[in-house]
């Protein structure tokens, strides 16, 4: 028997006729919703400029389009939470709290980005607030994810892991190995699987032959739900119910929120392998006009408002670009340091000769 | 002091370590119930419970993955990797993140990690329980590579291992575990870590080895002794990464002759490393080539008893190549 599809939570329409939530939320927190995806867009549109003005060197992943889900997952996570996140997902950054100026430093490959200038520009960490430095082999960050959720469980601690990825990495033996670990174990972890719509060039049909990725769930034990990633208030209500499950020690939730890649895989990608009116269709349904079409009747949106978000950021991204282009970069012998938790300096750099035992004397 | 075999000092070593530091705990396939596959977890999950000794699914990624996860939030995890034949499927996380943790996040997310590995052949394992592969291991900066030769060292290197905050791999003999026995002092000791050993003094020419392939490198030695009068002095590397190259050097300058052991296929083999060293940092010391005994290039260990002996490091074979050194 076919394991039966889960309902879709939340619907975003390109027309306005969006489904309306029988839940409300505080008014401050729905404002608050909207304004992180308005700042997400307006960062990585900025960072994109940035790219195409050769401002700095390597790639970028921008997640623009899938603003609800990196906003809903991630709002109100604890410092002490950890995000374990793919190369799509700097703006994780923002959600956590990573200050701007180091953010935009790490993008210039600066030595005050936290990692001192070593990772590629989206691969973002940062060690205060528990962001895990991604690396580019894809569903590696979900077992981490899993090892920080089992010490978190082990510690008694009450802290919980979001682990993200796209759809593509369920291809990949690690993207099961992680979930069956943490169901087994039963761990405080969240697994997102952001499908929107391609890995690469590859579209999700062609990544498994189940429409709905979130049944994948069943096979470890696991609740899984599926959500309209479009739909803000849908992805943050379903993720604060896996939060709380995994909080309360109730172990793992798999969370699917579809949604939609605007612009190719990365900056140097045309995506050419999309039909346009696919495209035009999920820009219809574009996730910061669909939060405010919600917030306007309650008078919790205004043109004005947005206006003044939007300058705000602005300043805020201006002194962050001013900041990474002031900043020194690291020094090329620097690469030595950080390999282990002593130093290779000596190794590297003074390599003796030895000279025979005897000198032959004539 | 008691007289321990390896296995023992390996279980010394868990058990002390994890009643010294609650934040030590082991992992992997059949620790725990069973007590792991050589018994080297024996004991632990009657004395620690099942939070500190989890027995894990048959998933050597997610063993080492979690462990990572759980070191870089601040636990020191020992996960056991069964043979290191099935490694394989955890190479991402071992080559990919645990050694690239510190590097890429600038020392701020690390992983104080040790990953005890079965290894080695002789046993008649075939192709799948005999394999070495330290060399994978080796070529991946931000490991710590340690394959202790005597109980001793297994238990101190082991000790030193768990509290070091580097990911380590300890390469265990599977033909040590209980071939040899030492005494071992009850005293809480450790081994350091980058640091190699002579083990027999000599004038003439140095042998160069670890792990099992000491003994037959001994051995050798005092049959060049007793046939020759030559005094060959033995060298054990024990930490294969990062190297130890100042003890090995220093013993060429004197002898001026190396002959490297390991039971590891031959092409970029740990002697391959150790034999450039020597040649561009000591060969106005060098009086002959360098030369190496090692396994043949092919997938290690044929299974038929012949074929086996054919690619494995015997005494004979060393003192060859011992003997040839000599006479050029």
């Amino acid at each position: 028997m076919m394991a039966t599809a889960n309902d879709l939570i939340g619907n975003v329409q390109p027309n306005g006729s969006d489904e309306q939530h029988s839940e409300r939320l505080d008014a401050t927190l729905l404002r608050r919703l909207y304004a992180y995806m308005l700042k997400c867009r307006i960062v990585e549109e900025r960072i994109r400029t940035l790219y195409r003005q050769g401002k700095f060197a390597g790639n970028y992943f921008a997640a623009v389009g899938q603003e609800a889900t990196s906003v809903g997952t991630t709002l109100d996570l604890l410092p002490e939470d950890t995000v374990a996140p793919s190369h799509r997902n700097f703006v994780a950054n923002i959600m956590k709290g990573t200050p701007l100026p180091l953010m935009f430093a790490h993008l210039y490959g600066r030595k005050a980005s936290p990692d001192q200038g070593r990772s590629a520009p989206a691969h973002c960490g940062y060690a205060p607030l528990n962001i895990i430095t991604p690396s580019s082999t894809i569903a590696a960050q979900l077992s981490i994810g899993t090892g920080i959720a089992l010490s978190n469980k082990m510690q008694h601690k009450q802290n919980v892991v979001v682990a993200l990825s796209g759809e593509g990495s369920t291809s990949l033996g690690s993207w099961h190995e992680a979930v069956n670990f943490a169901g087994v174990l039963k761990l405080p972890i969240i697994f997102v699987i952001e499908n929107n719509g391609y890995a690469e060039s590859l579209p999700a049909s062609m990544q498994t032959a189940v429409e709905d990725f979130s049944i994948k769930a069943q096979g470890y034990g696991i609740p899984g739900a599926r959500v309209d990633g479009n739909d803000v208030i849908a992805v943050y209500t379903s993720m604060r119910d896996a939060i709380d499950r995994a909080r309360s020690g109730a172990g793992a939730t798999l969370l699917e929120c579809k949604t939609y890649r605007w612009y190719g895989h990365s900056e140097i990608d045309g995506a050419k392998y999309r039909d346009p009116t696919e495209v035009e269709n999920w820009m219809s349904r574009d996730p910061i006009p669909a939060m405010e079409r919600r917030l306007k009747p309650d008078n919790l949106w205004s043109e004005q408002w947005k206006e003044e978000l939007t300058a705000g950021f602005n300043r805020e991204i201006d002194e962050a670009i001013a900041f990474a282009e002031r900043s020194p970069s690291p020094q090329g012998d620097e690469a030595l340091d950080h390999v282990y938790s002593f130093s290779i300096r000596e190794r590297e750099l003074d390599r003796k000769t030895w000279a025979p035992k005897y000198e032959l004397s004539i | 002091m008691a007289v321990m075999t390896y296995i023992d000092a390996i279980n010394a070593a868990l058990h002390e370590e994890m009643e010294r530091d609650p934040q030590v705990f082991v992992i992997g396939e059949d620790i725990g119930r069973m007590g792991g596959a050589f018994r080297a977890t024996k004991g632990l999950l009657d004395k620690f419970g099942s939070e500190r000794v989890i027995d894990s699914p048959l998933s050597e990624s997610a063993i080492i993955s979690s462990s990572i996860g759980a070191a870089m939030a601040g636990l020191r995890p020992v996960p056991e990797i069964q043979f290191v034949d099935f490694i394989t499927p955890a190479m991402d996380a071992i080559t990919q993140q645990a050694a690239k943790l510190r590097y890429r996040s600038a020392g701020t997310q690390t992983c104080p990690m040790t990953i005890r590995v079965c290894y080695g052949g002789g046993v008649g394992g075939g192709l799948y329980h005999s394999q070495s592969n330290t060399s994978w291991f080796v070529h991946c900066p931000g490991l710590v590579v340690v394959a202790p030769s005597t109980p001793y060292d297994a238990k101190g290197l082991l000790k030193a291992a768990i509290r070091d905050d580097n990911p380590v791999m300890f390469f265990e003999h599977k033909k040590l575990y209980r071939s040899i026995k030492e005494e071992i002092p009850d005293a809480d000791y450790t081994v350091p870590l980058l640091k190699a050993a002579i083990r027999r003094q000599g004038t003439d020419i140095t042998a160069i080895s670890y792990g099992y392939t000491l003994q037959p490198t001994l051995q050798a030695a005092e049959q060049m002794k007793k046939k020759h009068g030559i005094d060959v002095e033995v060298v054990d590397l024990r930490i294969l990464a990062p190297l130890d190259t100042d003890t090995f050097l220093e013993s060429v300058a004197k002898t001026s002759r190396a002959v490297i052991i390991h039971e590891d296929n031959r092409t970029l083999g740990i002697g391959a490393e150790v034999s450039a060293i020597i040649a561009e940092q000591a060969f106005d010391c060098l009086d002959a080539p360098i030369l190496r005994v090692t396994a043949p290039d092919v997938p290690l260990l044929p299974a038929a008893a012949e074929m086996e002996k054919f690619c494995v490091v015997s005494v004979e074979k060393i003192v060859t190549a011992l003997e040839r050194t000599m006479a050029h």
